[in-house]
């Protein structure tokens, strides 16, 4: 046994200095400040996610950028969105960083206050400043200082089924929360006789509808004091949501899951079977939808998340993606004329174009070509984002307390005090880890 | 426990003979002395440099502070024993190494007792039968994880998965829209059906290969001596099956305690981290709260807790006559 | 076998036939799903059978951008892993099983105790060491993970096949004038048959379906798994299903292929043995 030891130490001290030192860190050269840019060719590596900026936008872009910088190579990957909080947690610490990352607007938070992101504080003006998405400026910044920059966004809002509601004899879209339950009343009483009919598909854990519900009622999901956050579940303003949201479940009857959200089974999918007439979701889901079957486009049109003042829209849940440059990066010269470029209205018109929120234009009239991105446009400017803490990247990763809430209070598996006294203990806790 | 504990001689070679003066020890050149260590060479280097290297860094991270900050600009940052306090001091810690345990003892014994069930099954059945049985075992072990997790939340789905349409259908009208993911047991269940079911064939596979290496004639003279089904088994099976039935089990304790992707993929760990088991508070610790510290601890004080559990057996191993030559 | 009555058999085959069914449904379900269509799979019926196939999720998954290069990139990991973990397990499992010398017993218990360690706590340390060895987004650096995944488990099966093959044989072997890598060629490789086959579809089964490790070092996509190829089928705004049971179904196939071509070895391996025995 000793003899052992003996050889397994030594070993571990041979397979030491193979490794060299590893996990003393990485290059020295992060110490971020800026240097000469080096002569002759040189590469950018830029990170997006699947299925945000569309394809024509970033050969256009990549191009032009290429054009203007002579020797200059843009590498465009594109990332999936499974893992991706490993593969930028390791992408950040190697040696050749990636040059421009896209990070959710809810995992901003962490990258900015965990000092891992360039502070572009100096350079908002020229990234569009004066145009930014109110939620997506505030995920970007801590501590006073600006690590993101806004990219795009998207909220949800209810899509509709324009055939059934003529037939039902609903002549305008909702703008209150009771004519929403009127509508549902109507769609019942017409269709009702079909046992796969459902006015309204709503599944369980749709939190971002219930935070629509929560900011509607004056509430929020956490107080901030300075930097530190507190659930604040345990209100009236929630309680009055969640009613709202088991009220819907109620009278619409929906057959979706009680414990899984949008995803699970992919609602849009549900939506093109045809016996769907409303659901609440983000406007591409028309095109998944009619994926099942294609004259379904045409019929869906939508409507802003009604408020329960009549007249207003709700405000709404804000997700959307950020820009930043990496800390360890090597070419932040190359990297802020990048995003520069990408900012530019040139660029954020293209964003509307494709249906999606521009980050830093305020120009959204190519999105009221199309009523489904009308009625987005038109609640997005009342959009909010998550608590910007670090903590909530803990929440985002898979541990949500808000949808347990939710299951527990839907099935009455809890009192209302108990869910929300449970879910604020969660979020307390992620929030202090 | 005795001390025939000859391992995974897992496709069915026979016991060898027992050899109890076979040991020559004639005179070695320096080339015979050499010639283990340069055979062992290649597997020792790898295992050290890519094991156990990383291994003794996670005991060092363990009493660092390694969050994405210090990870990306290299800091080290000693912290002591703060990050084992912060660990021991959750209860939460304590709930799910037990519910991790207990997770682990159900998944290893139903695991085991189908695997033989089964490999006692293929013993008896005829050729053709026992060929679509082994074929169908194949599919369910070398079908992918990711596969077999995203076809089994399908399967329990509330409204769309197939076992609720079936009971229902069956008559069972409780099951319109039951939620088998409500609690943490019975998700866990749910998970540990995945897992025992994926974990079945290599049990039955070995656990079978031990069982023909039996010598027919062994069966035929308890027949002879008037054995019936069962204590022919325990006289002649068990006998041959014992140590791979030892070894199936070290290696299902540790792979069941370690199993994180099933349960990650199933529901997170949730609902309300009811399901979770360590490997997720692990990873909830690291990659999703970039506390890597913390992690580390939570990686070492896993280890510890199987080398306790298995001690004995570890021990027995390298002890045993049997693994002496 | 023993003699069974004519009703003792057909109860055994038919409870034979039932576990067989039981294993095989997900598996089954899967490929069904995989035949239908999005309409289809959200209908609130169910067919037990496929009546109106459609071949399009097959189509659809195959002719995505880079399958071939993912597919290849995954051969060439996985099928040198499992080559490199053999050939160093045997060259381990040898001595340890016939030879005495200083250490053996600290190497079991190294072989042992390298199984236990929880590989999702691994990576960071295994990223830092591959980078700086410069082995990251090189499929020589993930295949050398993956046989350091296998290894311990190779070695160690192996080496209760090796001590299963009479030292008698191997004796006569060198009596006859083999030659000590004369008998290992002929006499102990054909033995070991069935452990290299059981060993080998454990180390193609867990490289195949690695995720993790594959994911995040290999960050070039023309470096990147098959694993990762599957997860793009899972996108922030929902799953495709029929197209993820689809390419599970043609993830599925290279190791069944595998499981298929050896498994012949493991039967003949084992009837062999009893024959033998």
């Amino acid at each position: 046994m000793r003899v052992w030891s003996k050889a397994l130490i030594g070993g571990v001290a041979v397979a030491l200095t193979v490794a060299g030192c590893a996990g003393s860190g990485s290059s020295s050269s992060s110490s971020g400040t800026t240097t000469a840019p080096p002569a002759g060719p040189r590469t950018i590596t830029v990170w997006l996610m699947n299925g945000s900026a569309p394809t024509t936008l970033t050969d256009e872009l990549n191009k032009e950028f290429q054009d203007s910088h002579k020797d200059v190579t843009v590498k465009y990957e594109i990332q999936q969105w499974n893992g991706i909080q490993d593969k930028l947690t390791t992408a950040l610490a190697s040696n050749n960083p990636p040059d421009v990352i896209e990070i959710g607007n809810t995992q901003a938070p962490k990258f900015a206050s965990d000092g891992v992101l360039e502070d572009v504080t100096a350079n908002v003006n020229d990234f569009n400043g004066a145009n930014w998405l109110a939620s997506l400026k505030a995920s970007g910044q801590w501590d006073g200082k600006q690590y993101a920059v806004p990219f795009y966004a998207a909220n949800r809002e209810i899509l509709y089924r324009k055939d059934l509601f003529e037939q039902a004899g609903i002549t305008a879209p909702p703008t209150s929360r009771q004519e929403w339950l009127d509508a549902i009343g109507k769609l019942k009483a017409k269709f009702g006789s079909d046992p796969n009919f459902q006015a309204l598909y709503l599944p369980g854990q749709n939190w971002y509808t219930l935070l629509s519900f929560i900011y509607d009622e004056g509430g929020d999901i956490a107080k901030q004091d300075g930097k530190k956050f507190t659930g604040s579940l345990e209100t009236p303003e929630v309680k009055a949501a969640l009613d709202f949201y088991k009220q819907l479940v109620d009278v619409s009857g929906t057959k979706a899951p009680k414990d899984a959200d949008e995803q699970t089974p992919e609602q849009a999918g549900i939506f093109g079977q045809g016996k769907v007439a409303m659901m609440v979701a983000l406007p591409w889901e028309v095109a998944t939808a009619a994926k099942s079957d294609p004259t379904i486009k045409d019929k869906t049109s939508g409507f802003p998340i009604p408020s329960k003042t009549a007249g207003q829209t709700a405000p709404v849940f804000q997700g959307g993606s950020d820009l930043a440059i990496p800390g360890n990066s090597k070419n932040k010269d190359l990297a802020r004329e990048y995003l520069k470029l990408i900012t530019s209205d040139k660029y954020q018109a293209q964003f509307a174009k494709a249906g999606m929120i521009p980050g830093t234009s305020k120009d959204v009239s190519a999105l009221q070509a199309d009523p489904v991105n009308a009625a987005m446009a038109k609640a997005s400017p009342n959009g909010k984002s998550t608590p910007a803490t670090p903590g909530w990247a803990t929440i985002e990763a898979g541990q949500n307390p808000i949808k347990d809430m939710l299951t527990a209070y839907l099935t009455g598996a809890k009192t209302f005090e108990q869910a929300t006294k449970d879910a604020d203990d969660a979020l307390n806790k992620a929030f202090s880890s | 426990m005795t001390s025939t504990v000859d391992t995974a001689r897992s496709a069915g070679t026979p016991p060898p003979a027992a050899r109890p003066g076979v040991r020559r020890r004639a005179r070695r050149s320096l080339s015979d002395l050499a010639t283990p260590y340069l055979m062992l060479g290649p597997a020792v280097l790898v295992m050290l440099a890519l094991l156990c290297w990383p291994a003794v860094q996670v005991l060092f991270i363990s009493f660092r502070k390694l969050d994405l900050g210090e990870l990306v600009r290299g800091e080290v940052k000693w912290v002591g024993f703060d990050n084992y306090k912060n660990v021991l001091t959750d209860p939460d810690f304590w709930v799910i190494s037990l519910r991790t345990a207990v997770f682990t003892v159900v998944l290893v014994a139903s695991t085991l007792l189908i695997g033989l069930g089964i490999a006692v099954l293929m013993r008896h059945l005829a050729g053709w039968v026992r060929v679509v049985l082994q074929v169908c075992l194949v599919l369910a072990w070398a079908t992918p994880i990711v596969a077999t997790t995203t076809i089994f939340q399908w399967m329990f789905d509330q409204n769309y998965g197939i076992l609720n349409k079936t009971l229902v259908k069956l008559g069972f009208d409780s099951y319109q829209g039951y939620s088998w993911f409500s609690t943490g047991t019975s998700t866990l269940t749910v998970i540990g059906i995945l897992i025992v079911w994926q974990a079945v064939p290599f049990i039955a596979f070995t656990l079978y290969a031990g069982l023909i290496g039996t010598p027919k004639d062994l069966y035929e003279a308890a027949a002879i001596d008037g054995a019936n089904g069962w204590s022919a088994f325990r006289a002649v099976s068990w006998p041959s099956v014992r140590p791979l039935l030892m070894l199936t089990t070290f290696l299902s304790v540790l792979w069941d305690f370690r199993a994180f992707t099933q349960v990650w993929a199933i529901r997170q760990g949730g609902p309300d981290g009811k399901s979770t088991t360590l490997p997720v508070l692990l990873y909830l610790k690291g990659i999703a709260g970039s506390h890597f510290g913390v992690s580390a601890a939570v990686a070492v004080l896993m280890l510890v807790i199987l080398v306790a559990v298995t001690w004995r057996y570890v021990r027995l191993l390298v002890r045993s006559p049997e693994t002496e030559l | 076998m023993l003699r069974k009555s004519r009703a003792q058999r057909v109860v055994l085959t038919v409870f034979g036939l039932l576990v067989a069914a039981v294993f095989v449904f997900p598996v089954y379900w899967m490929f069904t799903t995989a035949l239908k269509t999005p309409a289809q799979i959200l209908s609130p019926d169910y067919d037990l059978i496929p009546l109106s196939a459609t071949l399009k999720n097959f189509t659809n998954a195959i002719t995505k951008p880079d399958f071939g290069t993912f597919l290849t990139n995954s051969l060439v990991v996985t099928l040198g892993a499992v080559a490199c973990a053999l050939l160093a397990g045997m060259l381990a499992a040898v001595p340890l099983a016939r030879l005495r010398f200083r250490g053996r017993k600290g190497f079991i218990l190294l072989v042992l105790v390298a199984q236990m360690a929880p590989l999702e706590a691994l990576f960071v340390p295994m990223y830092l060491i591959m980078r700086d060895a410069d082995l990251l987004n090189s499929l020589l650096g993930l295949g050398l993970v993956y046989v350091a995944f296998t290894l311990p488990f190779t070695v160690w099966t192996l080496r209760g096949f090796v001590k299963g093959i009479p030292v008698e044989l191997e004796e006569a072997g060198m009596v006859d004038g083999c030659g000590r890598w004369g008998v290992f060629r002929r006499i102990t490789f054909p033995l070991l048959g069935p452990g290299l086959v059981a060993t080998s579809v454990f180390s193609f089964i867990t490289a195949w379906n690695e995720f993790l490790y594959a994911l995040v070092f290999m960050r070039e996509k023309d470096k990147q798994t098959l694993p990762v190829w599957l997860s793009s089928f899972k996108t922030a705004f929902g799953t495709d299903w029929g197209g993820i049971m689809a390419a599970s179904v043609i993830y599925a196939i290279p190791a069944l292929i595998f499981f298929l071509l050896v498994q012949r070895k493991l039967v003949s391996g084992a009837t062999a043995g009893a024959v033998k025995g």
